[in-house]
């Protein structure tokens, strides 16, 4: 069995919304995917069913190989799966090491409660009280209590909602490191720059379905697509006189738009080095994460409004 | 796999259960003593009521109870209070608290069997219950020379009863209380005016219409049931049946309306 996570035409609805309809998506053991998308579009939701803390109206999904949905197999998997919840949910006057004991208990094969302290970076801080921990600290314990069971597989929701910005790089260290080891993480969250930095494979959710999903790095053909070339023109030099047709010139600085970066890179970079010119702030950058996302989602409220129209 | 097997692992999987509770009933206790609040709202209240209460009147007779002293009175009224604060008000602030800060949720999806979370607070809640029973009849006894249970099976019956009864009406409270905001104050009015209404503070007067009314409700009940367990009124049989079918009868329906309302998570806004 290569698949941690298998989701077939998954239903789920609170009275007439319909949270999540009709998505699929499977995780590969190891890997780290995403469920991306707005406040809404059904990420707990998905999420909550996989944990087999909610019911599903329909379609299939197995977990580690077995139905969440099915109460025999609930233990079973509760042995092997880790949850880190939105909520920063740890006792505010148990110390650390307390708090982590106490989980760790719960499991057949825990991991030692040192090497769990020393994983999420509190070493230092093993006999503090909960209550004294910064923000940051709190969610690594947080998800320290979410690894302490040893899980195969574990669920991140919205992991760095709420932290400061260097909070959220330890944690996403962390977050690299646990999937280094070989734990399989499905994770939600709405900042794109999280889903890039992490996620091997991410699905876009957007109003309970999945907009698009692929690798991250090629998600919507971005890899493949036009990348802008961007500078500032030498003074004295006319737009006429520049060796590639610019897209668009806006305050100053020229857009160049390609499909063929190198060969358009490399003729104007000849030409400023013969003309003996500098090119300021000359840039490459192609379609980012967020173009993809938002075009997407765009994309989708059209369609809706049209339907409802 | 043979069913011989199959028996062998089943029973390993049950002792593995007891050792859960055993290790869960400890994190509990800790979680009671370490968070203050309820460790003074049920122990400290009682025994500094019962010390105030002592040195103040403790030694004027009432005569509505054959003329025991007042202090013989508190002692086990106090005992219940105990009782009642550690079921119903403590438990009802501790699982609103746990429900609103995703604690419940966290339980739930870790591999703790719901039923083993259930008994260990119950066993828990018990501990804390006999803690304060003990301290109270030992500053009763050597205080203010307060006579022990005439019965002690029968004041620990009426614990038991009154735990289980009232922990199940802190349950149902804290499935109705929205928010953390509002545990503490909604169920500390709710329980104060019980309380008031119960005669805790005073001796309420046969036939009068608040003792009337507050037949119907369990507080007084368990109050009588205590007393009784003491033998206050003078000569009365230390048994009080009806008045524990009263408790348990409370229990049984609050139980009913937990089941229908428990939730595991918090309230998203």
């Amino acid at each position: 069995m290569t698949q941690a996570l298998r989701v077939d035409g998954l239903r789920k609805s609170y009275g007439a919304l319909k949270a999540v309809d009709d998505i699929s998506f499977d995780v590969e053991r190891g890997e780290i995917f995403a469920l991306l998308g707005p406040n809404g579009a059904g990420k707990t939701t998905s999420i909550e069913v996989l944990e087999g803390f909610l019911k599903r109206d329909g379609g299939g999904v197995e977990v580690l190989g077995v139905d969440p949905g099915d109460r025999r197999h609930l233990r079973w998997l509760r042995d092997r799966i880790g949850v880190v919840l939105q909520e920063l949910a740890v006792e505010s006057f148990f110390t650390v090491r307390q708090v982590l004991e106490r989980n760790a208990g719960f499991y057949p094969n825990p991991r030692p409660i040192d090497q769990v302290i020393e994983l999420v970076g509190l070493s230092d801080k093993g006999d503090a009280k909960v209550k004294r921990l910064s923000g940051g600290q709190q969610r690594r314990l947080d998800i320290g209590l979410g690894i302490v069971g040893n899980p195969e597989l574990l669920f991140l929701d919205e992991p760095t909602t709420g932290l400061d910005p260097a909070a959220r790089r330890t944690t996403w260290d962390l977050i690299r490191l646990l999937s280094s080891e070989g734990t399989t993480v499905l994770m939600s969250s709405h900042y794109m720059d999280e889903v890039e930095a992490l996620a091997h494979r991410v699905a876009v959710l957007s109003r309970g379905h999945i907009a698009a999903q692929g690798p991250t790095a090629s998600l919507g053909g971005r890899n493949e697509g036009e990348v802008t070339i961007r500078f500032l023109p030498p003074p004295g030099v006319e737009m006429a006189d520049l060796p590639i047709t610019p897209s668009r010139v806006e305050g100053g600085v020229v857009e160049v738009k390609s499909r063929d970066e190198v060969a358009a890179l490399h003729t104007l970079t000849g030409w400023a080095i013969d003309h003996d010119v500098a090119l300021a702030g000359l840039s490459v950058t192609r379609e980012t994460l967020e173009d993809i996302y938002l075009a997407l989602t765009r994309r989708d409220r059209d369609e809706s409004e049209g339907r409802s129209s | 796999m043979s069913s011989t097997d199959n028996d062998v692992m089943t029973r390993k999987l049950w002792l593995h259960d007891v050792r859960l509770v055993i290790h869960q009933v400890k994190y509990e206790q800790l979680f009671f003593w370490l968070n203050r609040v309820g460790a003074i709202f049920t122990v400290g209240f009682s025994v500094v009521f019962l010390v105030m209460l002592g040195a103040g009147s403790g030694n004027q007779r009432v005569a509505s109870l054959g003329g025991i002293r007042l202090v013989q009175y508190y002692v086990p009224g106090f005992v219940a209070y105990g009782v009642m604060a550690a079921g119903f008000t403590t438990l009802a602030i501790t699982l609103v608290v746990r429900r609103e800060t995703g604690l419940l949720k966290r339980l739930r999806l870790s591999p703790l069997p719901s039923w083993v979370l259930i008994a260990s607070i119950f066993i828990s809640t018990t501990i804390v219950a006999l803690v304060q029973t003990i301290l109270l009849l030992v500053i009763g006894r050597f205080g203010y020379h307060v006579n022990f249970p005439s019965s002690w099976l029968a004041m620990l019956i009426a614990i038991l009863v009154g735990i289980v009864s009232f922990s199940a009406m802190g349950v149902a409270i804290s499935a109705v209380v929205p928010n953390q905001e509002a545990a503490g104050p909604v169920t500390s009015i709710v329980f104060f005016v019980l309380l008031f209404l119960a005669g805790l503070w005073f001796p309420l007067p046969p036939g009068s219409g608040l003792a009337k009314f507050s037949n119907y409700l369990p507080v007084r009940h368990l109050i009588i049931a205590m007393d009784r367990s003491f033998q206050i009124p003078k000569g009365v049989s230390p048994w009080a049946w009806h008045d524990l079918l009263v408790v348990a009868l409370w229990g049984v329906g609050a139980t009913l309306v937990s089941l229908r309302r428990f939730r595991w998570s918090p309230r998203r806004v």
